[in-house]
């Protein structure tokens, strides 16, 4: 009797290319229904007054962009919509590269300023000890900006900000892993009454739900989190991310096939493994 | 006094900190920032360890000709170059003309570190779905329960295929579903899990501060 492990795994490597490429060539999404989580996310951000600052942290790398590229720039682009100011920071190496690119590329559509409406401060090293330090005091963490090397403290947007999160409206978080979300909460949410939002990748996801809604106000986890908010910041007016939106639903669409595929071979794997005892 | 020392020095920086973190003090205060800036010279002498520790291993490996030892070599050689093209773009030397002060170390990043980290993480992909065949059996009650939650939540996850009989029905239940098991089943296990790993690191904490728990001097 064939048991699973006979099997050439190949052959499964290949169903699984063959479905990504055909539904990524063929295919065509749709709009997915908004789960709570998500519309918190952008309701908390649609609240803020104008003129509020935002700390936004990229703690993501390339590996995790897939999930969180998308959610990162559709929330600067919701944020400078709003005309809310963000002051850029990352406890991941690889985050800065992305706030430059992203930042290039959106706040000329908004005519916004640097220094005034954004600032670029970088990585920060030392997880969650960074954290504790820029919740202590975000001015003497970062001495200069990461963009232009000049003193923090020369730039409009850094005015009204003092120690323990004092003029920092919200933190959001961009959280690929460890130091992430939970850190912030732990570092900054607790101790200094930050509101807090996270995006974060599908394996992490599930840890939020037990600090929802309490200690973190709203989540946009995985793929599936992305398209919901950008489906929403489109409706609220930001036609340049339709694009995006139409391509992270042709993903969910991936996903969903990859998903009935991976219970199929899950289902199939049980069948076998129990025809083959019945056999021995 | 090799004991005595470090044991003195763990108990003082942990008392203090604690101190630290609950007290109003501009004293405490200060002596937090103190510690947390040591802290985070600690992390930086780190990094160059790590550096100084994978030259040391990749240089051992090149000259005993390890079978690896080309992919060592073109370790060494892209941290190395990383390293002088990021010195370069902090302090503008060799910057072409019109170039702004990171386009080259982020064109670096963009064209290759990125691509390739990517390539590595969506492999994930593949190996999941082998896995799946070969590995994820009900062998039991408890393996069958993980077996239908999980399978309920990947497809609560998606949107169903419109072709579906259905399908927005369908979709909207196993969504309901798969928010029943996020946030009552999970969100329960996962308070439970995290109230005990704070108790259990309260305790280790306190028997360092204490000087009772000593693995950190090897002992």
């Amino acid at each position: 009797m064939a048991t699973a492990t006979d099997f050439d795994r190949r052959w499964i490597f290949l169903a699984i290319g063959v479905l990504v490429l055909g539904l990524y060539a063929f295919g065509s999404g749709a709009p997915m229904p908004v789960s709570p989580y998500v519309q918190s996310y952008f309701d908390t951000i649609d609240a803020l007054p104008e003129g509020s600052v935002v700390l936004l942290a990229a703690d993501f790398d390339p590996g995790s962009a897939a999930e969180l590229l998308p959610t990162y720039q559709a929330t600067i682009h919701h944020l400078l919509l709003r005309k809310l100011r963000i002051v850029n920071v990352a406890t991941w190496p690889a985050g800065p590269p992305f706030t430059r690119s992203s930042f290039a590329e959106i706040a000329p559509q908004y005519g916004a300023v640097y220094g005034s409406d954004w600032i670029e401060l970088g990585f920060k090293a030392g997880d969650d000890v960074a954290m504790g330090q820029i919740g202590q005091s975000l001015l003497s963490s970062f001495a200069q900006d990461d963009r232009d090397k000049a003193d923090v403290t020369s730039f409009p947007i850094m005015q009204g900000i003092s120690d323990s999160f004092q003029g920092i409206a919200l933190l959001i978080t961009m959280s690929a892993g460890y130091p992430g979300v939970l850190e912030w909460i732990a570092q900054a949410g607790g101790r200094y009454d930050v509101p807090i939002l996270a995006a974060t990748t599908a394996v992490q996801t599930p840890d939020l739900f037990a600090y929802y809604p309490s200690q973190l106000q709203g989540f946009a986890g995985a793929a599936t989190g992305a398209t919901q908010y950008l489906q929403l910041v489109v409706a609220a007016g930001v036609p340049a991310l339709e694009g995006t939106t139409t391509d992270n639903q042709e993903r969910m669409l991936i996903q969903t096939y990859a998903h009935l595929l991976i219970i199929g071979l899950i289902v199939t794997g049980n069948v076998l493994y129990f025809l083959g005892r019945r056999g021995a | 006094m090799k004991r005595e020392i470090p044991i003195l020095l763990t108990v003082l920086c942990g008392l203090a900190i604690t101190w630290a973190f609950f007290s109003p003090l501009p004293a405490a205060r200060a002596v937090n920032a103190e510690l947390l800036a040591w802290a985070e010279v600690i992390f930086s002498v780190a990094f160059l360890l790590g550096i100084a520790n994978l030259v040391r291993i990749s240089l051992k490996q090149i000259s005993a000709r390890h079978p690896d030892s080309i992919y060592k070599v073109l370790l060494l050689l892209t941290m190395f170059g990383y390293l002088a093209v990021g010195l370069c773009d902090i302090h503008g030397w060799l910057l072409p003309e019109g170039a702004g002060a990171k386009d080259r170390s982020d064109w670096i990043y963009e064209k290759f570190f990125q691509p390739l980290q990517s390539t590595m993480f969506s492999l994930l992909a593949f190996y999941i779905a082998s896995a799946a065949f070969r590995a994820f059996r009900a062998r039991s009650f408890e393996a069958t329960l993980l077996l239908v939650a999980g399978s309920l939540v990947m497809l609560g996850q998606v949107p169903m295929p419109t072709w579906l009989p259905e399908s927005a029905a369908v979709g909207t239940f196993l969504q309901r579903v798969q928010a029943f098991l996020m946030v009552y089943v999970n969100g329960a296990g996962q308070s439970a899990i995290i109230i005990g790993a704070a108790l259990g690191t309260l305790a280790t904490g306190l028997r360092i501060i204490l000087g009772v728990e000593r693995s950190y001097l090897s002992e």
